[in-house]
């Protein structure tokens, strides 16, 4: 396929493909990702100079449990999920460029390729099966298109058998702490039986504030978001010394999302008794999330959470995103 | 008189030499005193006292009331506070268990077989603190030659009282003012007060609350001297009528005096100052001033607290002006008509919240200003109710409640949680209060300590029992004694639920703790005999609050059911240093090696223990907003 016109103007822009042996580059204007095939996830996405990945990320199905779930048994009855968020398998990789897929380009399929490679458009699609008993498929496909947006599409496989999930979605590990993320939506930590006096609007939460909860716990949940932007200015790139604030936007697509933005993840919360035994904030946890459990609240010894806001792991649960630079 | 050290094990001594409990009116000496809003009638003794801490009763400095004690190897302390903070005894938090489970084997006296007094259960034992307080002071002019009194606004758990070497009185009931008369032993110099706090007695077993168990002087201390001619109780009776526009007033008086009396002069006025009620009657010990009407009175509520003040008078034969009472009122009235709770003739709806008083400095220590922040708290959440779980509160709290509208349920300092229920099942072997006959006028007196001291409190529609301590003969005696005293409010208890024996006996409303809507429309549905309220619900424990739709849902469904309380306001968490970052941090049950504990179950609230609103009160804010 020919990307470059032949009227004389300026070329189209299009995006360069690197063919690696372990990863797949894809580079634009102003941003170049990796898609990793032996970490089964995107390894780096780097939008103007900046990486934006500490590590691969995975679906996520843990919450840390709530004084509720406690209560009720709930990390008793679906405590397999935890180890499932911990540990995931990504048993298989497609690549779609320009719609069609092509073989995988492992080496040495990918010696076919040059250093010249181009496409409008790439879809990698990463399948992971969970360490559950049984054991379940989610699948994750990444687009990237021109601009750099990049469509993240999630489907969760129902399986029956498996117990109720605490949460779904995907996890995003960022390198550093950011500084504020800013998203429309409701107001305050908002759950799916939480959420009636949630002000709808554009907030700006300063820090990466972790709900300080006697216990710590799930936390900073906010359901019915259109989109969320997070800011930080720094990186671990030793070279860079000082940064200008810089962000990235995840905006629902087709539908609204709901999403944490925290400096830990569900484990490090879930294994702390108190706000101090936490580590330092380091890092900045984004978790784009297709499905919440409520928090319940009738009491706090046994009373479950009410039957519509449950979620039924025998059902599948999809959900699109897009994520771009600011 | 001498103390007994065995008043601790003794069901039936929980107040010896203590004065009646009496309305809270402030009294001054003087017009000028009342306007300037000083009172030299009052002595606060907080402050710096002098202090040693027992293991137990055995232990103690016995003769450390005497007048030739040389106190010189006690400490010093800060009154008010909780002995445990001061970092004497470990603090412990627990819920339902008795703090002394798994580590003594105890019952109450009289408990099982009827027969066994328990005798040496707390004073004969190897842990049962005891704190030795002395406090040396000069009276202040205005006290001077006159009656004095101390005052005691709260101390846990029992206390002996000893003045120059004199025995007291002794006094249980943490939670409401001990008074005692000192005038035949107090001097103008150098007066010793020693005060000897025990962490348990019987009481123990009547005050199981979930919170932190503490001990000490932790409310205030104050010596207040009567004038000559003296309102030793005051019971106004504002009654609003029918026509939500009219009204009478009733006004009784007791009074001491010991000079030749002359007249009262009860004045009501309104917030413009225009006099609308105003009478004169001759001084007696019972004084009592018939209703009389008031053509045009507006209604005291939520969101439009107006308050008349009314002024009592005092003069003596001679008709000098001795004594200045002021008290403010509203007009309101609560009833139940066909099954349903009427405010000032409309459907009651509580949006309530259930209050601990708690700070995470200073324990059930509070200052005004956390009470005032607190109230600030409810207003601007739309919270029109406070359950005082499960105890009296200091004073100045129903004062805040009168003034901002805020109803009140009052509840009796009650809670025998562990005597009937254990690992959640309901295992009434041994319960206290029961309808164990030793037992009872410890619980009436609490009932009646509370109703004396808080009636005139136009913001308290409820008077409750006390909280999950089962129900019997002696919870039913609680019941009628407040019916007798008091045919303007409604009296509620949800302990019947577990013993429906006594639901026609006790409790003029269903209340019920954590029902689901399920079990309330249960209830609706099957021809219900009262009407329903929540005196707890959405625990909001961590995380929590989800699912408020659909108890707010039921008030439109249902007229009978009219809302309920929230637990709870705050988290009961403390303020320590962190031992590896130096850091200020909030520490719960069981981080202070105390177990059995409950550990986090102390932090239920829709505020942080350092005050700050939870994520949750958004929803709080608005729910309660939509039916306000």
């Amino acid at each position: 396929m020919d990307y470059t016109n032949n009227d004389g103007k300026q070329p189209e822009e299009v995006l360069q493909l690197i063919y690696g042996d372990c990863a797949l580059g894809i580079h634009g204007k102003d941003f170049h990702y990796i898609f990793s095939y032996q970490f089964g996830g995107p390894e780096s996405l780097v939008i103007d100079g900046r990486e934006w990945l500490y590590r691969v990320p995975k679906p996520t199905f843990w919450r840390a449990t709530t004084d509720n779930d406690r209560g009720n048994k709930f990390s008793l009855k679906s405590g397999m999920w935890l180890s499932a968020d911990m540990f995931i398998d990504c048993i298989g990789i497609k690549v779609f460029v320009d719609t069609k897929e092509i073989e995988l380009p492992l080496a040495p399929v990918n010696n076919r390729y040059s250093e010249q490679e181009k496409a409008r458009e790439v879809k990698i699609k990463y399948t992971y099966q969970t360490i559950t008993v049984p054991a379940t498929i989610v699948e994750v496909e990444y687009v990237v298109s021109i601009s750099g947006e990049i469509k993240v599409t999630v489907h969760y496989h129902g399986k029956t058998g498996l117990p109720e999930l605490p949460v779904f979605g995907m996890r995003f590990i960022v390198p550093t702490k950011a500084v504020k993320y800013r998203y429309e939506g409701l107001s305050g930590e908002t759950y799916p039986d939480r959420r009636e006096g949630g002000i709808p609007g554009i907030y700006e939460i300063e820090g990466l504030p972790v709900t300080p909860y006697l216990v710590p716990q799930d936390c900073n949940v906010h359901v019915a978001t259109k989109w969320l932007e997070v800011y930080r200015n720094t990186t671990l790139n030793n070279s860079v010394k000082q940064e200008n604030s810089f962000g990235l936007r995840f905006s629902g697509v087709d539908q609204d999302f709901a999403f944490s933005c925290l400096p830990y993840t569900s484990e490090e919360l879930e294994n702390a008794t108190h706000q101090e035994e936490l580590p330092p904030a380091r890092r900045t946890v984004i978790s784009i999330l297709g499905a919440v459990r409520g928090v319940g609240g009738i009491n706090s010894w046994g009373a479950d959470v009410e039957p519509p806001y449950h979620i039924d792991a025998g059902k599948d649960i999809s959900y699109s995103f897009s994520v771009l630079k600011l | 008189m001498r103390a007994e050290i065995h008043y601790l094990d003794n069901p039936e001594v929980f107040r010896v030499n203590q004065l009646p409990a009496h309305s809270d009116h402030a009294f001054y000496y003087s017009r000028e005193e009342l306007q300037a809003g000083e009172n030299s009638l009052l002595q606060t003794l907080n402050g710096s006292w002098k202090f040693h801490y027992s293991i137990n009763s055995e232990k103690r400095p016995s003769e450390f009331y005497q007048e030739n004690f040389s106190s010189d190897d006690f400490d010093e302390i800060t009154v008010p506070g909780h002995i445990e903070l001061a970092g004497y005894d470990k603090i412990h938090y627990i819920n339902t268990m008795y703090p002394w489970e798994g580590h003594l084997f105890r019952r109450p006296a009289y408990s099982l077989d009827g027969k066994n007094p328990a005798e040496g259960s707390f004073s004969q034992t190897d842990y049962n603190p005891v704190g030795s307080y002395l406090k040396t002071f000069d009276l202040e002019p205005g006290l001077l030659g006159k009656r004095v009194v101390i005052s005691f606004a709260g101390v846990e758990q029992a206390m002996y009282v000893w003045l120059n070497g004199k025995f007291i009185g002794y006094a249980e009931d943490s939670f409401t003012p001990s008074e005692f008369d000192l005038t035949p032993y107090i001097r103008e110099k150098a007066n010793v007060l020693a005060v000897e706090v025990h962490k348990r007695s019987t009481a123990a077993f009547l005050e199981d609350q979930d919170f932190f168990r503490f001990f000490g002087i932790f409310r205030e201390v104050t010596l207040y001297a009567k004038p000559d001619i003296h309102v030793e109780d005051l019971w106004a009776k504002p009654y609003l009528k029918e026509d939500n526009a009219s009204g009478s007033l009733e006004v009784e008086l007791k009074m001491s005096y010991l000079e030749m009396p002359g007249e009262v002069r009860v004045v009501l006025q309104d917030g413009q100052g225009n006099v609308c009620y105003d009478q004169v009657e001759e001084i007696a010990e019972q004084v009592h001033l018939m209703p009389v009407d008031i053509s045009s009175v507006t209604p005291w509520h939520y969101q439009s607290p107006y308050l008349y003040t009314l002024m009592i008078e005092v003069f003596d034969k001679a008709g000098r002006l001795i004594e200045v009472v002021p008290y403010k009122l509203g007009f309101r009235r609560i009833e139940i008509k066909d099954k349903i709770i009427l405010f000032n003739g409309e459907r009651l709806i509580l949006n309530g919240v259930n209050r601990h008083e708690w700070s995470a400095k200073g324990g059930r220590c509070i200052s005004r200003e956390e009470m005032e922040a607190d109230m600030g708290t409810i207003l601007e959440n739309n919270i029109n109710a406070v359950r005082t779980s499960h105890y009296p509160n200091q004073i100045p709290w129903y004062y805040l409640c009168d003034e901002n509208g805020i109803y009140v349920m009052a509840e009796t300092n009650l809670e025998s949680h562990g005597s009937w229920q254990k690992m959640g099942q309901v295992e009434p072997s041994w319960n206290v209060p029961g309808s164990i006959v030793q037992w009872r006028e410890a619980v009436v007196d609490r009932a009646r300590t509370n109703f004396e001291v808080f009636k005139n409190h136009t913001s308290i529609l409820f008077w409750s029992l006390g909280n999950e301590s089962y129900a019997g003969d002696n919870i039913e005696a609680m019941n009628r004694l407040f019916k007798e005293k008091d045919t303007s409010r409604l009296v509620h208890y949800e302990g019947v639920f577990h013993n429906r024996k006594y639901e026609d006996t006790i409790s003029d409303v269903e209340s019920r703790m954590y029902a689901t809507p399920e079990e309330i429309i249960e209830y609706l549905e099957h021809e219900p005999k009262k009407p329903f309220i929540l005196c707890e619900y959405m625990h909001d424990m961590g995380n929590s609050l989800g699912g408020m739709k659909s108890y707010m849902d039921l008030l439109d469904r249902y007229d009978m059911y009219q809302g309920g309380f929230i637990w709870d306001f705050i988290d009961q968490a403390l303020f320590v240093t962190d031992e590896i970052t130096g850091g200020r941090v909030l520490r719960y049950g069981g981080d202070f090696d105390d177990r059995p504990s409950d550990y986090e179950f102390s932090g239920n609230g829709i505020v942080f223990a350092d005050r700050t609103q939870k994520p949750a009160m958004q929803e709080v804010r608005y729910f309660y907003g939509l039916y306000k």
